[in-house]
């Protein structure tokens, strides 16, 4: 593993499924989340994903590829396009810093309307809990 | 009339999305590129023929393209159900002695210009103006809109779905389309699966269901077959050409009467040709059917006899009967089916980019959910 | 009235004020909230299961999360700037950053107590959403006296971009021929010419009838029941006057003629061939009413 590594890309298929229950997992009641017709009278042309099952989809995706050894200790994102029913999102990883065990890796999700999700993660690589 | 006319030139200006020229310059240039083509002179033109849409009258046509005097001149109403008219108004001129040599013509900027797709919001309150007022309040605006209409209820009727119905038309003429250097989308053929996943348009109409807007002309010379004869090119044989318009027809919002699963205007076109030819369907080696939108081709070959009602999908897929050989609207251009016509003469004289070996009877058709008209040309002998 | 300027300091004043205070989680840190996270997300790291598990770390807002019965030690002071800012026009909110720091996992039984402090408010800020402020917040998550993980929150407190007022629809085209249907519409009534020849009923309305060519005519109103005979879903171009995507039905008269409206009751892609409707009419602005078909099945 280098700096640079690019991870494999993850793709989600942004079900109304997966919105409402990322929003209710992460015991986020907002209407936007799970009601179309309250969201629309918000301006939202539909439901949309909360920030929580953005951030939880964003740390899968990081032990997805370093595998249940491997520790998150740091996850900062910023939304961009919101993720409506019916995208794709597409989360890219790339490695910017490896200190040691500690790997600093970039995180982009991209759906239809542009950047959904940036971030950066710290994690410590098949470290102790 | 029926065979003592032929096609002896024709010729198109490229087609564009921005010609970077004025209407009357594309009719002009394709006026004089189709004379070229069929030997002539513009000395030797008595008569013009366009359609009522065209924005450059046959005289300033005339004037600018080296013409002298006219002693015909005529326009066709209904947007691209005139394009064969003209060519039968031509031929009628020519049979009854009124003209020598008739060009038809059809020039427009519609992409960079005004673009049919953009739709309408406004209307005079003409009878025609009348017409769309039944509609327009309620937000159906463009000719996509119109045609999809007609088109769930057709995909309704027979249980079918807008991929498979609709897309294998899409993807035959942008196979042709392909290997068309004239042609817009010229190598850059399609999938039933692009064609599936293209947006919607006007549902069950998807982008790749809807014809291209193109900047262009196009022109044909039409003169007695005996002239003909001395012409540099094999004549393309005027065999019969029709108009026709059903009972309640109306123009593409046809939506009150009849069952909307077929058009009553091309039935008209075909029963006179079929009748004037004394041929049929089986007869006929290419079809060159006007394509604005997929589900209006399905219908007329259903009209036309080539397959029964509701099989036209299938008719297609397995490419029964050559199709658009230059790529249609779809994949050539949308020169309100002028260049379809053209298509149909190069057919006949044996040079299609797409030939169909020995093609010695092609079918043409104009734009339908108007009223439309119809062509039989065949070789000479 | 305050000024921008004035709103602006009365809100800076809040930053360093707590906004919660020994807060408490609902629940404990348990299994069943945790399997139902990963359900939810896909997520199937062993680490979240077994009798070693530990919570996924992106979980730890969830377990201050106040839920439907509201949060638990929420100072006035958040509840005042929030307050602050709807009166100011910033009514809707989004959360457009979330910045965590993981000190050690949290288990299965682990109840958790937080504080949160009220980080910062920015200046009025213009963004596509529309124009607003953001309220950064950081929250400490605690386990008895061990710090849990750190928890930096950035939303935006926004009044919504006015949206360009709408157009209003295209106009119907009136003239001598068919205007007595528009007025029977302003009348609230969907007026039929019927021939008085034939007594064929006809629509649109036309001078003389298709069935016979007589020229006179009566009307009758419409029972005003029908069904939907086919249906277009417009989503391309956009109208101004109308917000794709939606549905414009073809509807027979139960009188047998046909006439194109728009259907109200279901949503625009529920609408189906064989819908039973009756109409109903709508102002549309002051000069407009149309007739609208409600499904009734």
């Amino acid at each position: 593993m280098r700096t640079g590594d690019v991870l494999p890309p993850l793709t989600l298929a942004i079900t109304r499924t997966l919105i409402v229950a990322g929003a209710i997992a992460s015991r986020d009641y907002q209407d936007v989340h799970h009601d179309p017709e309250l969201a629309r009278r918000k301006g939202s042309p539909d439901i949309f994903m909360n920030i929580l099952t953005t951030n939880g989809l964003v740390g899968r995706y990081l032990t997805d590829h370093f595998g249940p050894t491997a520790v998150l200790r740091k996850l900062s994102i910023r939304l961009g396009a919101p993720n409506y029913p019916g995208d794709t999102m597409v989360l890219t990883g790339t490695i910017e810093q490896l200190d040691g065990d500690t790997a600093t890796v970039r995180v982009i999700g991209t759906n239809g309307i542009g950047a959904h999700v940036t971030g950066t993660a710290v994690l410590t690589l098949g470290g102790e809990r | 009339m029926n065979g003592r006319t032929a096609i002896v030139g024709i010729g198109a200006t490229e087609f564009s999305k921005d010609s970077g020229r004025s209407e009357l310059r594309l009719a002009v240039e394709a006026v004089r590129a189709a004379l070229d083509d069929a030997g002539l002179a513009p000395a030797d033109v008595d008569g013009l023929v366009t359609f009522t849409m065209d924005t450059s009258p046959e005289i300033t046509v005339a004037q600018a393209a080296g013409m002298g005097e006219l002693s015909f001149f005529s326009r066709v109403h209904y947007g691209g159900g005139a394009a064969c008219a003209t060519v039968q108004q031509a031929a009628l001129a020519v049979a009854a002695g009124v003209a020598e040599v008739v060009v038809c013509y059809r020039a427009f900027n519609e992409r960079s210009g005004r673009r049919f797709g953009s739709g309408v919001q406004r209307r005079e309150p003409s009878a025609e103006g009348a017409a769309l007022g039944w509609v327009m309040p309620f937000g159906l605006l463009t000719p996509a809109s119109w045609v999809a209409m007609a088109a769930q209820r057709y995909l309704h009727t027979y249980g079918l779905t807008p991929e498979s119905a609709f897309g294998p038309v899409a993807v035959t003429a942008r196979r042709h389309a392909a290997t068309n250097p004239a042609a817009y989308f010229h190598g850059r053929p399609i999938t039933l699966a692009d064609h599936a996943s293209s947006r919607w348009i006007a549902e069950p109409l998807r982008l790749l269901d809807c014809c291209q807007e193109t900047d262009g002309g196009q022109a044909i010379v039409v003169t007695s077959l005996e002239r003909a004869r001395d012409l540099p090119h094999p004549p393309a044989v005027v065999a019969a050409a029709a108009q026709g318009s059903g009972r309640g027809q109306e123009q593409m919002t046809g939506f009150h009467t009849g069952d909307l699963t077929g058009l009553s205007e091309s039935a008209v076109v075909a029963r006179q040709l079929w009748r004037t030819t004394g041929l049929g369907p089986a007869d006929i080696d290419v079809g060159i059917l006007y394509d604005h939108f997929t589900p209006f081709v399905l219908m007329q070959l259903e009209e036309y006899g080539f397959c029964a009602r509701g099989e036209a999908a299938y008719f297609v897929a397995e490419d029964r009967l050559p199709l658009n050989t230059h790529g249609g609207q779809l994949g050539e251009a949308y020169l309100h089916g002028m260049n379809g016509i053209a298509e149909g003469v190069r057919q006949i004289r044996g040079t299609s980019v797409n030939q169909v070996a020995g093609a010695a009877r092609a079918l043409v058709t104009a734009g339908t959910g108007v009223p439309t008209s119809g062509l039989v040309l065949t070789a000479d002998g | 009235m305050h000024t921008d300027e004035d709103l602006t300091e009365r809100l800076k004043a809040f930053e360093g004020r707590p906004a919660a205070t020994e807060g408490t989680g609902k629940d404990p840190v348990n299994l069943p909230m945790i399997r139902h996270w990963c359900e939810a997300l896909g997520d199937t790291n062993p680490a979240y299961s077994g009798p070693d598990a530990i919570a996924p770390p992106t979980m730890l807002q969830a377990w201050t999360m106040g839920g439907l019965s509201g949060h638990t030690g929420r100072s006035a002071a958040y509840d005042e700037l929030l307050g602050l800012l709807d009166a100011a026009g910033c009514t809707s909110v989004v959360a457009t950053d979330c910045e965590q720091e993981y000190d050690r996992p949290l288990r299965p039984g682990d109840e958790i107590t937080f504080d949160t402090v009220i980080e910062s408010v920015s200046d009025r800020k213009t963004t596509k959403l529309g124009s607003g402020h953001f309220v950064t917040t950081r929250t400490d998550i605690r386990v008895g006296p061990d710090l849990a993980g750190t928890h930096r929150f950035r939303i935006l407190k926004y009044a919504p971009a006015a949206r360009p007022e709408k157009p209003p629809r295209p106009r119907p085209v009136v003239n001598r021929d068919n205007a007595g249907f528009w007025e029977g519409v302003r009348d609230r009534k969907l007026l039929l010419q019927r021939c008085t020849a034939c007594a064929a009923p006809r629509h649109p309305w036309l001078p003389g009838c298709n069935a016979c060519g007589g020229l006179d005519w009566d009307t009758v109103e419409a029972s005003g029941e029908g069904t939907v005979y086919s249906y277009v879903v417009m989503h391309h171009p956009p109208f101004p006057a109308f917000d794709p995507p939606y549905a414009v039905a073809l509807i027979e008269l139960a009188e047998g003629v046909r006439m194109l409206g728009n259907v109200i009751g279901v949503p625009y892609d529920k609408v189906r061939i064989g819908l039973p409707v009756r109409v109903e009419f709508r102002e549309h602005d002051d000069e407009s009413t149309l007739p609208v078909w409600r499904v009734t099945g």
